[in-house]
């Protein structure tokens, strides 16, 4: 088995977001199955809307935060398997000459499935800790009759047990699929036709050339740094507004979530565009070029994806706070009224900017060295 | 003209500090051919990476007409390869996902070159150049870049192993085209090899040993790339 378990530790990045996922998740659906639990003891109209505004915020949180970390973690997985057989398809060509199937290949795949547990975990684990504070403040005008906090094992299966195991099944599956080449193909690590582009005419400098072949190259980068400044931008967003509408414990709970996940994929994006172009941009250093220009080359090309990301993600919060806000608790009293917040929106954009390009700039300055002798041994 | 005087280069610290060059003192003429002849490990990599300000030296100096290196910042050493200097790898280090073309064109758009087809068909790749590096032979990467490397009108141009990875006949090809091209733009040129044969064809020969320079020798009876052994 080439996949070990030490690789599995390098999806940590899965395991931070399937994390978040499970800590929202189960804090509101534990909740809301005890809030089920005494429907009866609902008597008068004005706690019963409360109580039904309550059970479906429960409800749509889940679906929508649960929803889209699920969609990203599989993208995210899959970024992970095709980025692995990319960099080791040497070893796995060797393997498939010797005769291993796909299927004995693609199998040790399945330990990936064990960094989407271990965030699960932890997640289920975090948001027990986070539940008795919640409770309380998600009660705090004592309109419904206090909760105890009961252990759903229904919920562990479902938000732990089979996550692990569907995620070890789709990374399974979705190699087999990548490992349906031939061996010459994987020995010779041919590059996939992807990234590479035979138009000649054109008279763009170099940089410019480099830059759009290193886009090219990983699409699926374009996307995570896109839901980087999308979560930053989203979950920041709300997180203010959600003081208002909500408490300050979800708002802040919003904002440690939305920061986490920005930067956690950033990371990633940055750190693997650098790495899959280093030989690259050590040539460049080595012919003359300045480290502003290498990282123009390599990295410049996903500012707009990161821009667009933001815009994104600014009318996504405003449209799912307007949902919120007009028909979950339509009719509810004492909701704050709710409008899009520009100076909020400013600020975000101004540390966005500060943040981005600061991490931005950061990475440039890194390549100022020139690691001849790392990219020989390779 | 090279000046490097006293050169010392140290690798590691403490216990294992280790001397790759030490006390190495040489005068390179312009337009002239040097080889670097030594055994693996005698120090040619690290005396050619220092010399053309890829790594720091220890002591020492190195000035090309009078500039010296060992002052410069960071960004001026960027500034002194950009204006002076090319490179050539036994691995080519092409960039895979750009075109023949566009590779050259690495080289040329720091020269302001706008027209890199007659560098293409010096090395005889001007068919080629919508290919890309994995379409292309041994052979065929390195003369691409060769071609990368002259693009740039380097005054200085520096070659480690150039034909290490190449089997002979096409090492004899490479090889003829660096000394030809070399006798005709007149810039200098520096080769790094452990081949004895290949050290012919050079106008002087530098023997390293153990970081230093154990006898220079000026190659008299000068051979082309067809007429050595290999
Ligand atoms: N980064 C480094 N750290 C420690 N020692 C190094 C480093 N780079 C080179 N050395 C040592 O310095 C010595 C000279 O290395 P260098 O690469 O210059 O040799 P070389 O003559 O080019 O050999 P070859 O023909 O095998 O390429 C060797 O003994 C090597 O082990
Ligand atoms: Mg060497």
């Amino acid at each position: 088995m080439i996949v070990s378990i030490k690789d599995s530790v390098k999806l940590f990045g899965i395991s931070i977001m399937t994390c978040c996922a499970v800590t929202v998740c189960n804090l509101f659906l534990n909740y809301y199955l005890d809030l089920a639990a005494i429907a009866d003891l609902i008597d008068n109209p004005v706690s019963q809307m409360l109580y039904d505004a309550q059970m479906m915020t429960a409800k749509v949180v889940c679906a929508v935060s649960g929803g889209c970390l699920a969609a990203t973690t599989v993208v995210m997985l899959f970024f992970y398997i095709k980025h692995y057989i990319d960099s080791h398809s040497r070893e796995i060509g060797i393997l498939k000459a010797l005769g291993y199937s796909d299927f004995k290949i693609a199998r040790g795949f399945s330990v990936f499935g064990l960094s989407v547990f271990s965030g699960c975990i932890i997640g289920y684990l975090l948001s027990f800790v986070l539940m008795p504070r919640f409770y309380e403040l998600q009660n705090a005008d004592d309109y419904i009759p206090d909760i105890a906090i009961s252990i759903h094992w229904e919920l562990f299966v479902f938000l732990v047990l089979l996550p692990a195991v569907a995620f070890s099944l789709i990374a399974v599956g979705y190699s087999m699929i990548k490992l349906n080449q031939p061996c010459v193909n994987l020995l010779k690590g041919v590059a996939k036709e992807q990234g590479k582009s035979r138009d000649g005419r054109d008279k763009k400098s170099f940089v410019e050339d480099m830059k759009s072949s290193v886009l090219r190259g990983r699409k699926t980068l374009i996307f995570f740094i896109a839901f980087s400044a999308f979560c930053f931008s989203a979950m920041i967003q709300m997180s203010a507004s959600m003081k208002d509408l909500a408490s300050e414990m979800m708002g802040f709970m919003i904002f440690i979530i939305g920061v986490v996940l920005a930067f956690t994929t950033l990371y990633i994006a940055v750190t693997t565009v650098i790495r899959s172009n280093q030989q690259s941009v050590t040539m460049m250093r080595v012919f003359g070029y300045e480290s502003a220009e290498c990282k123009r080359s390599v990295l410049d090309g996903y500012r707009p994806a990161a821009y667009i990301g933001f815009v994104i993600g600014s009318v996504y919060q405003y449209a799912l706070l307007r949902i919120m806000v007009d028909i979950v608790f339509a009719g509810v009293e004492g909701v704050p009224a709710y409008e899009f917040d520009f100076p909020v929106c400013l600020i975000t954009l101004a540390a966005f900017i500060v943040v981005y390009e600061g991490i931005m700039f950061a990475y440039g300055q890194s390549m100022k060295e020139i690691p001849l002798k790392q990219i020989m041994s390779e | 003209m090279i000046e490097i005087k006293n050169l010392t280069k140290y690798y590691g610290r403490g216990e294992s500090r280790f001397k790759a060059l030490d006390d190495v003192s040489v005068r390179i003429n312009d337009g002239e051919f040097v080889v670097i002849l030594g055994a693996s490990g005698s120090g040619k990599s690290t005396f050619l990476n220092v010399i053309s300000g890829l790594e720091a030296m220890d002591g020492g100096s190195v000035a090309y007409d009078g500039q010296t290196l060992e002052r410069m910042s960071e960004k001026e050493l960027t500034k002194f390869r950009r204006e002076n200097t090319a490179y050539i790898f036994q691995q080519y280090y092409l960039l895979p996902h750009l075109t023949v073309e566009k590779n050259v064109r690495m080289g040329a758009d720091l020269a302001h070159n706008k027209d890199i087809l007659p560098v293409l068909e010096a090395v005889g790749l001007a068919e080629k150049r919508r290919k890309f590096p994995a379409e292309l032979s041994g052979g065929e990467q390195q003369r691409v870049a060769i071609a990368r490397a002259l693009a740039k009108n380097p005054r200085v141009l520096f070659l480690d192993e150039p034909t290490g990875a190449l089997d002979e006949k096409t090492g004899r090809l490479v090889l003829d085209y660096m000394i030809n091209l070399q006798a005709k733009q007149d810039f200098t040129m520096i080769m790094v090899t452990h081949n004895a044969n290949i050290a012919q064809t050079a106008d002087r020969i530098i023997k390293m040993n153990s970081g230093k320079i154990v006898g220079i020798t000026e190659n008299a009876d000068k051979k082309t790339a067809y007429e050595i052994g290999w």
